[in-house]
């Protein structure tokens, strides 16, 4: 058939020579992040992520309003962690899908939209190393991330605001080194959501070989999340939701710190990661690396897809948000509402330079309810707290009603706002003739669903 | 290893839903040989090629390179293999030595100054530092060599490697393959320039819709091909057309503006130039139109059988063909 027979010296040689296949991996990784360095998207992430906490800190800085919304919100110009956990909260919400999708869910499309698949498949590492040096390298980038937002919020907190201890989700005040050490484990234990969405954009963009769908489809995931949290009443569906580890520590910032929330969550993280990586891996070595089906341009007929199928199953979840024992309920926010209460009053007491001994208890009722609804599951509440003030005449107790609109979200974790009538401004004098925060005016906390 | 072929594929299939692009194909390419893979458009090169590189899987046969059986993208096989298939494709935002360097990095980082070397040897060594994006086809494709080259390999799977270079370009690299083949490297090379192959190919094979039509060394070719196409200027034209009608195997005619041109087995070629030398008819001017190796792809590759063109026309037709893609 053919002319020749010319033999080869040597044979086979052993393959990338000197290379075990850690090494090969690890190659892969290297490469990896070389790439990620050099793109001006990843860039841009990273003097956002360097830079917005600062911005963030000075907008705060010059005026007056505060996010109360968000937990510990209320307190951002009284305590340098408060701005850091704030930021957490809204990176939980947003900026770590973000972070998730501009470092993973490009990675793999974009071989297709180069078409450089064939470039590195043709050299010494497999479709296996690069899958993991791909996969390692994206993981890298996203926490290197979340750890400059960390240093970076807690460096403009305490620059900005200073060290003062919180005040934690059960009304007391924290010292300066446990609120930096809830602070610190709270960004830590972001970690593995944050994983989960990098595995989630990886699978997309496997998937999809269309760049946008990787990086637009872990925020469209984290807005229908967002959605599916805000109703239904109860918890399995909201458990398993790839974004509900972000919620997990603030059982940790109580008195009584509960765990079952976070493990569980973590848990649920572990799982999406495995279920992700698994299923690109599936997809990807199953396909064929053809010019042709592999130079997809980018288009925006994919992500409407995605965006079509996203809205089905957020209709098929907020079905299924009901199903499972109710976490949200009368008995729990009246308990949880009440022990807050009487430790912000203390802690008021304080600060204006009254004697509250440790432990000190109020006598205090509190009664929730939902205006026109059953009184279950996240959403709008209101809470009557009734306070007996012992007195010295004829009627032994003096009863007090302080009025609450509280807004509980699906982890346990709720705000309560009073009108200014009812316990003064958000602001107030302490004994030492300065303006603090009126601990009674926005309260938070935080109670186990489970 | 001695009597390793560097490539032996066989009974090759690869389908694509109904279209079969590999047809039972089978493949030795030896050591140390530059092979030229032939066919016109959509006979199956770019399959075969992605297929040796494991970047597709086979629907049926197997497939060894330097002695080691392929098992896919990424296998060991693929060691000491380079080249590329279709135009190199490289990382646009990255520059031409950031490219190479990140290359080298998945091989295991190769020798200090083996990047700088390939470089210079592709002549890309001034414009090492711009991003790739900027890059002209042409450097892309003297980038993709280079890139070939950091692997030090010992078989070359090289696909239209001239594709977008200058003439200039495209006869450095030509002589770089047989530059290669003499250290022993062996090269296949498809390409639809057929000059750029019959100046360094020791060996072809043809295919056609999949399949096999030729394959064998360039000494077979030249003794099996259909006649050359000659252009012919004599001092007295319609003399010369005469006497070739007498020459064996000469056939003769006038091209539309009038010129001589004549189909010409190899081994007549002789006897005719004496013939019109004895007749005292001057030759002015013999142009080869048509090699062998063209009128063998031509003959070979397309519908109509070359020994009943006229010389002219199986000219015209393969000097149009020339400038398709492969």
């Amino acid at each position: 058939m053919s002319a020749g027979g010319v033999a080869i010296e040597g044979g086979a040689a052993p393959r990338a020579p000197g290379l075990s296949l850690d090494q090969r991996v690890l190659a892969a990784y290297e490469t990896e992040l070389l790439k990620l360095r050099s793109q001006l998207a990843v860039r841009l992430l990273v003097l956002v992520c360097a830079v917005g906490p600062f911005a963030f800190s000075a907008l705060l800085k010059v005026q007056s309003g505060t996010p109360a919304d968000a937990l510990f919100g209320a307190y951002v110009h009284a305590s340098g962690f408060a701005v850091s956990l704030v930021v957490m909260g809204f990176a939980g919400s947003w900026g770590f899908p973000l972070i998730a999708g501009l470092v993973a869910g490009d990675q793999f499309a974009s071989e297709d939209r180069h078409n450089t698949w064939k470039t590195i498949l043709t050299r010494s590492c497999s479709l296996g190393e690069l899958f993991t040096g791909k996969l390692l390298a994206s993981a890298t980038v996203a926490v290197a991330m979340l750890t400059l937002t960390m240093l970076s919020s807690l460096a403009a907190g305490l620059i900005l605001v200073g060290g003062h201890g919180l005040v934690d989700l059960s009304g007391n005040l924290e010292s300066a080194g446990r609120s930096l050490a809830l602070t610190i484990v709270s960004w830590a234990l972001c970690v593995l959501p944050l994983l989960a969405y990098v595995s989630l954009a990886a699978l997309f963009s496997v998937a999809s070989r269309n760049g946008i769908v990787g990086v637009v489809g872990p925020i469209v995931i984290a807005l229908a999340t967002t959605l599916i949290d805000l109703i239904g009443k109860g918890v399995w569906v909201h458990l398993l939701l790839i974004g509900s580890a972000f919620g997990g520590m603030y059982g940790l910032f109580t008195t009584h710190p509960f765990l079952g929330p976070l493990v569980i969550t973590s848990l649920v993280s572990l799982v999406w990661i495995a279920a992700c990586v698994g299923a690109a891996w599936f997809i990807l070595r199953r396909r064929d690396f053809l010019a042709g089906s592999a130079v997809r341009a980018p288009s925006w007929h994919a992500p409407l897809r995605v965006v079509a199928a996203t809205t089905v199953i957020v209709a098929v979840l907020a079905v299924a948000t009901n199903l499972g024992p109710v976490g949200i309920t009368q008995h729990r926010l009246n308990a949880a509402i009440g022990g807050a209460f009487n430790n912000v009053s203390l802690l008021q007491q304080r600060l204006i330079g009254r004697i509250a001994p440790a432990g000190a208890k109020l006598d205090v009722q509190p009664f929730c309810n939902r205006r026109g609804a059953k009184s279950q599951g996240p959403g709008d509440w209101l809470c009557n707290v009734y306070v007996y003030l012992p007195q010295l005449n004829a009627v032994p107790f003096q009863r007090t009603n302080v009025e609450y609109d509280v807004s509980v979200r699906y982890d346990g974790c709720y705000k309560a706002q009073s009108p200014p009538t009812f316990i003064g401004g958000p602001t107030m004098t302490d004994r030492r003739g300065r303006s603090v925060v009126n601990p009674l005016f926005v309260v938070y906390g935080c109670f186990n669903t489970l | 290893m001695p009597g390793v072929e560097a490539v032996t594929a066989s009974g090759l299939v690869k389908r694509f839903e109904t279209t079969t692009a590999v047809d039972e194909l089978d493949l030795v390419v030896a050591a140390g040989q530059v092979h030229g893979l032939l066919g016109a458009n959509g006979a199956g090169k770019t399959t075969l090629l992605r297929l040796l590189f494991g970047l597709i899987a086979p629907d049926a046969g197997s497939i060894r390179l330097l002695g080691r059986p392929l098992g896919g993208p990424g296998s060991a096989a693929l060691d000491h293999v380079a080249g590329f298939v279709e135009e190199p494709s490289f990382y646009p935002y990255l520059t031409g030595a950031s490219n190479l360097a990140l290359l080298a990095k998945l091989d295991g980082e190769v020798p200090a100054g083996l990047i700088d070397e390939v470089l210079e040897r592709v002549g890309l060594t001034e414009r090492a530092g711009s991003r790739v994006g900027s890059y002209s086809t042409g450097m892309r494709q003297r980038l993709g060599i280079a890139a070939a080259l950091l692997r030090t390999p010992r078989l070359l799977l090289l696909d239209e490697p001239t594709s977008g270079l200058d003439p200039g370009g495209a006869r450095a690299v030509a002589a770089l393959v047989r530059e290669l083949a003499d250290q022993g490297v062996a090269v296949l090379l498809s390409s639809h320039q057929i000059g750029e192959l019959e100046k360094v190919c020791d060996a072809y094979t043809v295919i056609r819709d999949g399949r096999v039509v030729w394959d064998g060394t360039a000494a077979q070719l030249t003794a099996q091909a259909p006649a050359s196409a000659y252009a012919l200027a004599t001092s007295d034209d319609d003399r010369a057309l005469v006497i070739a009608a007498g020459v064996p195997g000469v056939r003769a005619g006038r091209s539309p503006r009038g010129q001589l041109a004549m189909s010409v087995p190899e081994a007549s070629l002789d006897a005719l130039v004496l013939a019109l030398g004895d007749a005292r008819v001057a030759v002015r001017r013999l142009e080869l139109l048509v090699s062998p190796l063209e009128s063998m792809f031509f003959a070979l590759s397309g519908d109509e059988k070359v020994d009943e063109l006229e010389p002219y026309d199986l000219a015209e037709r393969v000097l149009a063909g020339a400038g398709a893609d492969g």
